[in-house]
């Protein structure tokens, strides 16, 4: 009777004790993994700021571009370079401009296929 | 009795600490009941920090989205005296190169000062808060100025000094020298459309406890379209570490700034540019006081391009003055021979007179009603066209006449004169059209040649504008669109029609006298063109000075649009009082001349086919088959 009831005492002591160990896990892992997401929550938290202003400094950036572009493309220092150039260019005269009207499209069977249209065999090397 | 005295000690332990239990729940009451809102308050502004976030204002653009006015991000150096202690003759040695400063200059605005008021009361100036710089800086300067002071050394070892003094040198690197943030208006073409793009100024306003600096339009686009274009500033609730990093996860509340919306103009770059150098070409040769052009498209009203010089630099105000206003809207003068169209057309249009019709210009003297009218050159007997071709005054006062007083004033009136013509530009003027009951006998037969009507040269080229659009007038366009910063479209304008003035069938025959004027002949044959049919319309108006006509002062000025029987562009030019010739097609039709080549060829508008003959083949043809 004494053998058996130290054996189940023992039994009980293990159990109790998975029970315990398990509950402190459970509260020790929640609470390290509370932490960890509060760390991640700061973390990600710096690097959206950082991303913002990167966003911010990108779009700064292309305003720059946008105005160097402006200004490379602007009339009067196109005009100012040119005349600084000496190139002799001079704007085309309307008689010197040749206006095509639109051509109808030329129909599917009966009409004189482009050379991009013609079978690859048909091609000479 | 050892027991009894230890429970009456545990009592009163028991009950001292039950009163300091008491006693704090009444403290903690008392915080948080009581006193919950001021210390509420207090704990939010030591941890919470609104941030503002200015909205960025919109770009101006020509109408194939060119800049021609832009927003550009800068610094504004400051200081916190307070943080600097006894260092700044350091930190001025440091700033002052990067600043374009003197080093006493610096060190004097770091240095807190101690003055008697006029009251006689000792004041300081802010302890906490110091401009270092009055012009903004670049950020590449703001970010050369935080690297020095990062790296700035004090020439102590800091390792060696107490925990106190080595926070003090840690936040002067951090935080004493700081930059606040800014927008200044950018003009990547200095003077190119001055006028029309305006200019814009930095104003500080006081608003929710906070003194925010914010552009404000002045003049041109910048003040008539300054709502579309300034956007609504954004706000941030958030907090910060220790190390004054923001924490993401804390915002309270994060709008976003609204930034201001792209207004695209109508002005082509290209053609303003076109118009720009061609009135300073002439501006050289005949040093007028002003000079001023405008081209637009007669059928929509766009303009093309507005110009006057003197004009100014948006970039530097200093060369801003009222010489350098926008006379085209600003400005009013009588109109002259140009405004000969009106009187013609509307006895046309009614059916007085036929462009056959002949008067008797009598020899260039006619006495009406006590006053008597000249010609500049003496006409026999012209018919209405050739009244038109040659300009001549007697006879369009004898039109005027015959259309009668109503008919004149009701023609004037609804070809835009007297009213302002609702373009998107602050400062117009309506001009002066006296109702017929304030005329005097002779106005009947002044009106008709220009006189003693006041016009904007915006209103005499939008009437010339309607004759050319088969009578319709067209309310002059400004404003094609405004656009969001990434190119969506947000409301787009459409050229609106005022009112049919005349007949197309009357235009039509209008065209025909106009075209008359720059053949051999008329007035300003100076202004046709090679590949073109023109029609248009000189005048030499006598300026007006001190109520009475001064000799020798004229406003010249010459109207025209092509190809003539398909008009695609008015082009006007107006000098006020021109040297080395005076008369509107002599000075103004050169001019006119150029700026319509230059703008035909970059506009690929197509030469006229009756011109064509002579043009030379550009591909020979010889030996081909």
């Amino acid at each position: 009777m004494a053998k058996n009831r130290k054996n189940q005492a023992a039994a009980i002591r293990f159990g109790p004790a998975l029970k315990a160990s398990f509950f402190i896990l459970l509260i020790g892992g929640s609470a390290v993994g509370f932490v960890w997401q509060k760390n991640q929550i700061d973390q990600l938290g710096l690097q959206i700021a950082s991303r913002e202003k990167q966003v911010f400094q990108y779009k700064r950036d292309n305003q720059k571009l946008k105005i160097q572009v402006s200004d490379l493309q602007s009339p009067v220092r196109l005009d100012q370079r040119v005349k600084g150039l000496n190139l002799g260019l001079a704007p085309a005269q309307p008689t010197q401009v040749v206006h095509l009207g639109e051509l109808a499209p030329a129909a599917e069977s009966n009409g004189p296929r482009q050379f991009a249209q013609r079978p690859a065999a048909d091609l000479t090397p | 009795m050892t027991n009894k005295l230890q429970i009456s000690r545990a009592r009163l332990l028991l009950f001292l600490i039950g009163l300091a239990f008491v006693g704090l729940s009444g403290w903690l009451v008392y915080l948080q009941v009581v006193c919950h809102d001021e210390l509420a308050k207090m704990a939010l502004d030591k941890t919470q920090h609104k941030f503002w976030q200015e909205a960025r204002r919109g770009d101006i653009l020509d109408v194939h989205g060119n800049i021609l006015a832009t927003s550009v991000a800068v610094k504004r150096i400051c200081a916190n005296p307070s943080m600097i202690g006894n260092q700044q003759a350091v930190v001025a040695r440091a700033l002052a190169p990067l600043l374009q400063l003197s080093e006493a200059e610096v060190a004097d605005k770091l240095t807190p000062h101690v003055a008697r008021n006029p009251k006689g009361e000792l004041v300081t100036n802010d302890l906490h808060y110091a401009r270092l710089t009055k012009n903004y800086v670049s950020e590449e300067t703001w970010q050369r100025i935080f690297a020095t002071m990062t790296n700035l050394s004090f020439g102590v070892n800091e390792k060696l000094l107490n925990r106190t003094n080595r926070a003090f040198f840690a936040s002067l690197r951090q935080s004493a020298i700081y930059a606040e943030s800014a927008q200044v208006r950018n003009y990547p073409n200095d003077s190119l459309a001055a006028q029309v793009v305006g200019f814009a100024a930095v104003e500080e306003t006081k608003a929710e406890g906070r003194i925010t600096e914010q552009i404000v339009g002045r003049d041109g686009i910048e003040s008539s379209m300054t709502k579309p274009l300034s956007g609504v500033a954004g706000w941030r609730l958030t907090e910060r570490d220790s190390k004054q990093r923001e924490l993401v996860a804390l915002r309270n509340e994060d709008v976003h700034p609204r930034d201001g919306l792209n207004v695209v103009l109508t002005i082509d770059e290209a053609v303003q540019h076109i118009v720009e150098t061609a009135l300073v070409d002439a501006l050289q040769k005949h040093t007028p006081k002003s000079i001023t052009g405008i081209v637009l498209r007669p059928r929509t009203g766009e303009i093309l391009a507005m110009a006057s010089l003197p004009n100014f630099n948006p970039n530097n105000l200093n060369t801003y003055s009222t010489n350098s206003r926008n006379r085209v809207i600003n400005d009013i003068v009588e109109p002259g021979s140009t405004f000969k169209v009106v009187v013609v057309s509307g006895a046309l249009n009614n059916g007085v007179v036929k462009l056959t019709d002949q008067f008797d210009c009598e020899h260039g003297r006619f006495a009406f009603a006590g006053r008597t009218l000249h010609d500049a050159e003496p006409h026999g007997i012209l018919t209405t066209k050739g009244i038109i071709t040659e300009s001549s005054n007697i006879g369009a006062a004898k039109i005027g006449i015959k259309l009668g007083e109503q008919g004149l004033y009701d023609y004037a009136w609804d070809y835009g004169f007297g009213q302002r013509s609702g373009i998107q530009l602050p400062g117009e003027q309506g001009g002066i059209l006296n109702p017929t009951r304030k005329w005097s006998k002779v106005s009947i037969a002044q009106i008709p040649m220009g006189q003693g009507v006041a016009v904007t040269r915006l209103q005499m080229a939008m009437a010339m504008a309607a004759i050319a659009n088969n009578g319709w007038l067209m309310r002059p366009m400004l404003v094609s669109q405004l656009q969001e910063r990434d190119g969506g479209v947000v409301q787009r304008y459409t050229s609106q029609r005022v009112r049919q003035v005349i007949s197309e069938a009357t235009s039509r025959l209008m065209i025909e006298a106009l075209k008359t004027v720059v053949l051999k002949g008329g007035t300003a044959p100076e202004a046709a063109l090679k590949n073109y049919v023109v029609a248009g319309k000189t005048g030499t108006a006598q300026k007006v000075e001190n109520g009475t006509y001064a000799a020798g002062k004229y406003i010249s000025s010459f109207i025209g649009f092509f190809p003539a029987d398909n008009p695609e562009l008015l082009i006007s030019v107006v000098m006020d009082e021109p040297k080395e010739g005076h008369y509107g097609g002599k000075v103004c039709g050169p001019v006119f001349r150029d700026i319509a080549e230059r703008c035909a060829s970059y506009l690929n508008i197509p030469p006229d086919p009756t011109l064509m003959t002579n043009a030379v083949p550009l591909v020979a043809t010889n030996g081909l088959k």
